[in-house]
């Protein structure tokens, strides 16, 4: 395996799991799929449409998002909002991202011990 | 054109695609795709490049619907696949061994088969019986797989009790299994033979009053010899001499009747109107096949025995390492 091919693995594998988070936090204002996807790759989540959407159907069922078909333009378009569940679960992924960075940032910063 | 793509494209998905989720799969799937493609053409792109784009993005439908299904892509995951291999390897190396063996013994004592026959035979059951051997297990792995069903039986969490010992003599549970189906075997083709392999018996039924009981209890005794090996756990000085007694004994028995023409049924149709003593030279072969293989199992068992009491190590297969018990 090349040195790209390596990294790019280990990148996807640090990855995983951040979309769920990402759109948990979004989806606190309704959104539909497509805008969802745009608005993740704006701020730099690397997420492919044949990911999120099938994730998007998954998180409902878990509770964690609600829907509804919003047929008044159009387009009729299926809105995903984040539960209260979802927010909970939402702050406590943040939570461990958050204490993960710090200890992170310890590791690298500390003085390697003699 | 475009159009029928994208229909082409979601009815494709919707096929795998459980029942009830179908319909609002597919108006949501449909607005997805006109979105991504809307924002394409405002970016300047032709309809039908736009639409072909997009789909390309979203890629294999059936890998989409398995995610919409949330179906696992793999037929035996990380969780059963130590399982399922060594449950494979197990039957793989072990009962189809056996079930060659028998076959051919069979073979041998009903259709009085040639060599080549044999052998052929042997090649033929060893892939007839080990594809169905591979179909089914990794079958049953993918039900339990796809079920769930009796997944925390088969799949109970591993122990250091479950490393395999390798202490000097102690048997594992494959080779005591192995060893007690031989003997049951034995017994099942000396019953057998008097009834249903030929219409007139191999081996002389006048045995039945006396000789033929004897070594039935004889094969039983080796069993029971085998189960207390087991159960001891390793190789030890009576475990050898008890061998050693129990083999001349059966050896003796077999190798008087044989030397005494009360072996085979002299009635048994495949020893006449040759013009050679076929009788007599097939005893001469059973004779030291018989004397050949218990000599050497007595001297097996021995040289073990002898190993475990000086501590000496045994080599652990296919490593190269020896292991001491200590």
């Amino acid at each position: 395996m090349t040195t790209d091919a390596t990294l790019a693995s280990h990148l996807q594998e640090l990855r995983r799991g951040t979309v769920v988070v990402a759109s948990l936090t979004v989806l606190r204002t309704p959104g539909y799929g497509y805008s969802l996807l745009e608005t993740l790759s704006e701020s730099g989540f690397e997420v492919e449409a044949n990911t999120l959407y099938p994730l998007l159907r998954r998180l409902e069922s878990q509770g964690l998002l609600t829907s509804s078909w919003n047929t008044d333009e159009a387009r009729p378009r299926k809105f995903y909002t984040t539960t209260a569940q979802g927010n909970a679960i939402a702050d406590a992924l943040r939570t461990e991202w958050a204490r993960l960075d710090e200890a992170i940032t310890d590791l690298s910063t500390t003085p390697v011990k003699e | 054109m475009s159009a029928n793509l994208v229909d082409r494209y979601v009815f494709t998905a919707l096929r795998r695609v459980p029942e009830q989720q179908r319909a609002d799969i597919d108006r949501e799937l449909r607005a997805s795709i006109e979105d991504a493609v809307d924002a394409r053409v405002e970016a300047g792109e032709e309809r039908e490049a736009a639409v072909e784009t997009t789909l390309l993005e979203l890629g294999d439908p059936d890998r989409l619907a398995d995610s919409y299904a949330d179906r696992p892509n793999y037929l035996i995951g990380p969780e059963l696949y130590p399982v399922w291999r060594r449950s494979l390897m197990m039957l793989l190396t072990v009962v189809l061994p056996i079930v060659v063996i028998v076959v051919a013994v069979v073979q041998v004592l009903a259709e009085d088969a040639g060599f080549g026959e044999v052998i052929g035979s042997a090649i033929g059951t060893i892939i007839n019986v080990g594809a169905h051997m591979a179909f089914w297990v990794t079958l049953g792995f993918w039900i339990i797989e796809r079920t769930g069903a009796g997944k925390d039986d088969i799949n109970r969490p591993w122990t250091p009790k479950d490393l395999p010992r390798y202490e000097p003599g102690a048997l594992t549970r494959v080779q005591f299994a192995a060893n007690l189906v031989w003997p049951a075997v034995l017994i099942l083709a000396l019953v057998l033979q008097q009834f249903t392999f030929t219409e007139v018996p191999l081996l002389d039924p006048a045995n039945w009053n006396f000789w033929w009981p004897v070594l039935i209890g004889l094969i039983v005794l080796k069993g029971l010899w085998v189960f207390w090996v087991y159960r001891l756990g390793t190789w030890t000085r009576q475990v050898a001499v008890v061998n050693a007694i129990h083999g001349v004994v059966i050896g003796g028995v077999i190798l008087y009747l044989l030397a005494a023409d009360k072996f085979f049924n002299p009635a048994f149709p495949g020893f006449n109107g040759v013009e050679v003593d076929l009788e007599g030279w097939i005893s001469v072969a059973v004779m030291i096949t018989t004397g050949l293989s218990i000599a050497y199992e007595i001297f097996d068992v021995a040289r073990k025995a002898e190993q475990a009491r000086k501590g000496l190590g045994v080599k652990v297969p296919g490593t190269g390492n020896t292991y001491t018990a200590s």
